[in-house]
This record gives C-alpha cells, structure tokens and sequence, in this order.
C-alpha cells in the first residue's frame, strides 16, 4: 500500500518542476541514499563487533579462544606504546611491507614481460605452455620453505616467495590481454609502418593494460599473503613473526590485532591501485555500471 | 549530440595551394601512384581441420595509376581477401601480385588500408591516432603532429584534436581514419567497406569527402563494397567477382565525367541509370548463386564446399 502510495505522489508531484528542482531532487534522492548505505554498514559494524563483545563477556563464547574486542584493542595500544617482542610495531609493518611491495614490484614487472614475450610469439607460448602450467599447479606456497632454505631468515626468501605467487597471477592475465587484441588494430598499425617493437608498445601493450590492472588487485592481496607467509616459516621481524608468536603464546587478540593492522594495509593499498587504474585507463567510455555505482 | 552535428555537416575545405605548403599543388602527386596488378591469383585457405577452401581462383585484374576502381560482390566471394594481398597482410598461393611492377613482399611504404571497422587506437585522441602513421615512419612527434592538425582541417575536424574516439560519432571516426590513411600520402589506396557502417546520409558525405580528397592527389583506389551505386558514383571501373570462390567476371568502365559532383545527384543521371542496370544484371546472378547456396547449406546441413 505504501509503495503504491508513494508511486502515485511522484508523478504529482514532477510535471510543475523546472530543471532546477529536478536537480536538486535527484541529488537529494543521491545524498538519501549515501547516508542510508552508510547508515546500514555502521549498524553491521556494531553488531558484529558489539555481539562479539557481548558473547565473550557473557563467556558463551571462550575469549581464550576466541579472543575480544576489548583485548585487540589494548593489545594494539600496548604495541604501540612498548612495541612488540621484535622491536617497535613500525618497524614490524615496515619489514612487512617492504617484503609485500619488493615481491610485487618484481613480480608485476616478470608476469607483464613474460606474458607479453609469450603473447606475441605463438611458438614459445606453444613450448612453454605446458611447463607453466605444471608449475601453476604446484601449491606455490610450499616454495617458501625452500626459499628460507636457500636464502635464510633476511628479507629476499619472503620477497622470492610473494613475486612468484604475483608473478602467476599477473603473468595469466597479460597473456590473456596480449591474446585478445584486436587484429584489426594490428592489421592497421603494420599496414601504417609500425615494426614490432612500435606495435607492441602503441597497440598491444595499452590495449592489454585492462586486464593486466585488474589483476593488480587480486596480485597486491597475493603479495601481503607471501611475504606474511614466508616470515611464518622463519624469520626475525615482521608482522608475520607477530602473529607467530601470538599464536604460541595462546593470544588470539594478538593475532587478530596484526589480522587488522594488515586489513588496514591490504585496503589502502587497494585504494592506491583503484586510482591508479582510473588514471591509466581514463580513456575507457563510462560503462553504465560505473556510472549506477556511484557511492 | 551537438558534435555529430557541427562535423557532420562540415564539407572539406580544400586547402588552396599556397596555404599547405605540406603539399605539393592539386593533380601533382607527392608521391607517385602506382599500377595493381593481379595475375592468375589464386588464395586457398586450410581450415583448422585440415580442409582447403579456395578463396579466390586466378584473378586477374589491373588498376591503373592514380584510378578509382570499385570491386563488387557477394558477401564472402572474396574482395577482402583481394585487398589483405595487395597491401602485402597475407600472400597468395598461386600468381602474382604487382605494385608499379614490382612483387608484393610484405608491407610496403605507399600502402595505407581502410578498415570496414574502426581501427582507431581507443586510448589516444583523435590527434595522436592520425599522427600515428608519420610516427610509425619515423618522423619526429612535434612534426608528424602537426601534419596530422593540418588533416584534421582538411577533414573538417579541426577542434576536435583532443577528443578521444569514442566521443565522436561514427561519420566523425571515419573523417578521422581518412585522415589517418591519407597522411602518409600513399600512392595506393585501399578502403574495406569504409562507410558499410553508416546512415544512408552520412555515407553519401563521407563519399563526397573521399572523392574531393581523391582528386587533390590521385592515388590508385582499390575500393571493396556491396554498395552497387556507391561503386559507380566513386570509381572509373567497377570489377564483379562471382560467388565464392571468387573471380572477375566481368569489368566495366564508368565513363562518367569527372569530377563527379554530389553522388546524391549523380544517381538520376541516364547514363548512371544505364550502368547501374548492365551491372547489376551481372552481379545479381552471383548474388542469387551465394544466396542459394547458403540456404541449401542450413537447410541439408552439408558442406557443399
């Protein structure tokens, strides 16, 4: 009854509007809705975290194992102010990040390389498939334990281990971008005088960006994954060596504590790549779902 | 909107000789056109699956220096395929394809093709997809930049430098790839369907530029179409090729005086009339044959070829 109500009060209520007040509604209807999704995430937020609170005091749930709230949070202040076992929480976050940034960085450059070489000649790409493939299916972690072996506790196992789980994942995706180039726009820039390196550059490697951005998002995530991962298996800093040895001192807050320090990390960075590839590919005609998800 | 209509309706400033000093005079080609000749061509193609499939078979076809020849037919009969040689794309399994007398070896310098789709490059504006063919040839980017403004105006697209291709509408993307085909001054021209695309209206002015632009310097044409009037109201020689696999049946001078005028207006003229029938009694047997073929197919389900 009421959406039937509210249906009929519109069209009432618009043919006396000018341009002016059509806009001014619109951008109200906009605001509106803002403030409501925003109002429904915050309300998610308190349950979440306000039940979880709730649960543990009651002990329904065991914090010992579960941990608290309360307890992530003194935790987090604590690092802070005294630092953790392995010097101050900075230089925690520093160590980790320079391992998940290194590993991208290098992992990035190799996958974009190779899945172009591998894109443009048809024969390699034929050779080598197979055996890209094979090393595709090996879980990629287990390599960690045999990058500490080779190159110890320092940083270069964990930045070896994260640009290679990067390296797949972008690699994939360049391929596939290079494949997908339109013949067309090569046919032209060959027949206009381009060489191969001029095409490559003009024509295959911008058209390919598309996909090799997005996979910037999910390689980034693969990056943070690798170098906390190699700092489990052995090392003397990071946030990785945190949660370790939270975890043998049965302290779940401390876990989630550097869970969230990394969340926080993971998100800007994201942030950062989302810019990133509204910059690089500013040239792309707004596709209507873009232009629907505004908030 | 109101870009399509503003270069929609420009019609193409002829540069006066004086002001374009890029060019040499009206009539004098900078570059020389150059004859086609096609002798005894024959392209097969292999399937994935290992079955030849002829394409063309012994086609033999000449254009004369800085001449204006249209090439009709069925869908699939080939003409495209006609076009990737000559501009040295794919090489044909039997004969022999010559530019000014020498064999077509890979791609060749006074060559430029236009595409039935767009092959602007999305991501560049409209400048840097016409300076593109200058750059490609090595010239420095601030020159082959401001060669590609001077076309702009030409194709009466000037103001429009920084716009990227798909804010333009499709008569515009067009005036720009005549532009970017036209800059590197080629001595032979080849257009794929360049305006199949577009409304009736915007193609007949993009036929009007093409010509005005054709006469300033005369490169030989190669011109594809399944457009019977547009062949006639653009070319002095209109080739029929028959349904798959193709060859010339049968080639017929346009005797129309040039220059041509609107091809709006010239399609009422008896002598146009008179052509537009000849042909198409030629080529409506071939279009009835591809026709029939392709129905007899889906319905038997078979291969016949």
């Amino acid at each position: 009854m009421t959406a039937l109500r509210s249906s009929m009060h519109e069209p009432l209520a618009l043919p006396a509007s000018d341009e002016a007040s059509i806009a001014a509604a619109a951008r109200r209807r906009a605001r509106n809705r803002r403030l409501k999704v925003w109002g429904a995430r915050a309300l998610t937020l308190m349950i979440i975290v306000g039940g979880w609170q709730l649960f543990t005091a009651q002990k329904i749930v065991d914090p010992f194992f579960f941990g608290q709230p309360t307890g992530i949070v003194s935790q987090l202040k604590d690092w802070i102010q005294h630092g953790t076992e392995y010097g101050s929480l900075w230089l925690q976050i520093w160590v980790t990040m320079k391992e998940a940034l290194l590993g991208f960085l290098y992992g990035v450059i190799a996958g974009i390389f190779f899945g172009v070489l591998l894109g443009q000649i048809a024969f390699l790409a034929d050779v080598l498939g197979p055996y890209i493939k094979v090393m595709n299916a090996i879980p990629r972690i287990v390599l960690g334990s045999i990058f500490t072996v080779w190159l110890g506790l320092g940083t270069s196992s964990k930045v070896l281990l994260a640009a290679v789980l990067v390296f797949f994942v972008v690699f994939f995706n360049a391929f596939q971008g290079v494949r997908e180039v339109d013949r067309n726009l090569v046919n032209n820039a060959r027949v206009l005088g381009a060489s191969r390196l001029a095409i490559v550059r003009h024509v295959v490697l911008p058209s390919a960006l598309t996909w090799i951005i997005a996979s910037l998002h999910v390689a980034f995530g693969f990056a943070v994954i690798g170098a906390i991962v190699g700092e489990f298996l052995g090392a003397t800093q990071g946030l990785g060596l945190v949660i370790a040895s939270s975890q043998n001192h049965f302290s779940p807050d401390g876990v989630f504590a550097a869970m969230l320090i990394i969340a926080v990390i993971a998100l800007t960075a994201e942030g950062l790549i989302g810019q990133l590839e509204r910059r690089l590919l500013a040239w792309r005609p707004p596709s209507p779902t873009e232009t629907a998800a505004g908030a | 909107m109101v870009l399509s209509e503003r270069g929609e309706h420009v019609l193409i400033q002829t540069a006066p000789a004086g002001k374009a000093p890029a060019r040499p005079a009206p009539g004098a080609a900078a570059s020389e056109a150059l004859a086609i000749e096609l002798t005894a061509m024959t392209k097969r193609f292999v399937n994935p699956k290992g079955e030849v499939f002829t394409a063309l078979e012994d086609v033999n076809l000449t254009v004369e220096p800085g001449s204006f020849c249209a090439i009709v037919g069925p869908t699939g009969c080939g003409k495209s395929t006609t076009l990737t040689m000559v501009a040295g794309l794919d090489r044909p399994s039997a004969g022999l394809v010559r530019v000014g007398g020498e064999p077509v070896r890979g791609i060749a310098s006074g060559t430029s093709f236009m595409f039935q789709t767009d092959a602007l490059l999305p991501w560049k504006s409209v400048l840097g997809n016409v300076a593109l063919g200058p750059i490609f040839r090595g010239t420095s980017k601030r020159k082959a930049q401001s060669t590609a403004k001077e076309w702009l105006r030409r194709v009466g697209l000037a103001g429009f430098e920084n716009h990227l291709p798909h804010q333009l509408s499709g008569g515009m993307r067009k005036r720009v790839s005549l532009a970017a085909a036209l800059i590197n001054e080629p001595s032979i021209l080849l257009m794929d369907e360049p305006f199949g695309a577009l409304d009736v209206q915007t193609k007949a002015i993009m036929s009007n530029e093409l010509l005005g632009l054709w006469e300033e310097s005369r490169p030989s044409v190669m011109f594809v179409t399944h457009d019977l009037e547009e062949a006639i109201a653009l070319a002095d020689k209109v080739v029929v090729i028959t349904a798959g696999p193709g060859t010339v049946k049968a080639v017929y001078d346009v005797d129309l005086p040039r220059p041509r005028g609107a091809v709006q207006e010239i399609r009422f003229e008896p002598r146009f009339l008179e052509l537009h029938q000849q042909i198409w009694e030629s080529l409506r047997e071939e279009v009835q044959r591809a026709y029939s073929r392709t129905t007899d197919t889906s319905r038997t389900g078979g291969d016949r070829s």
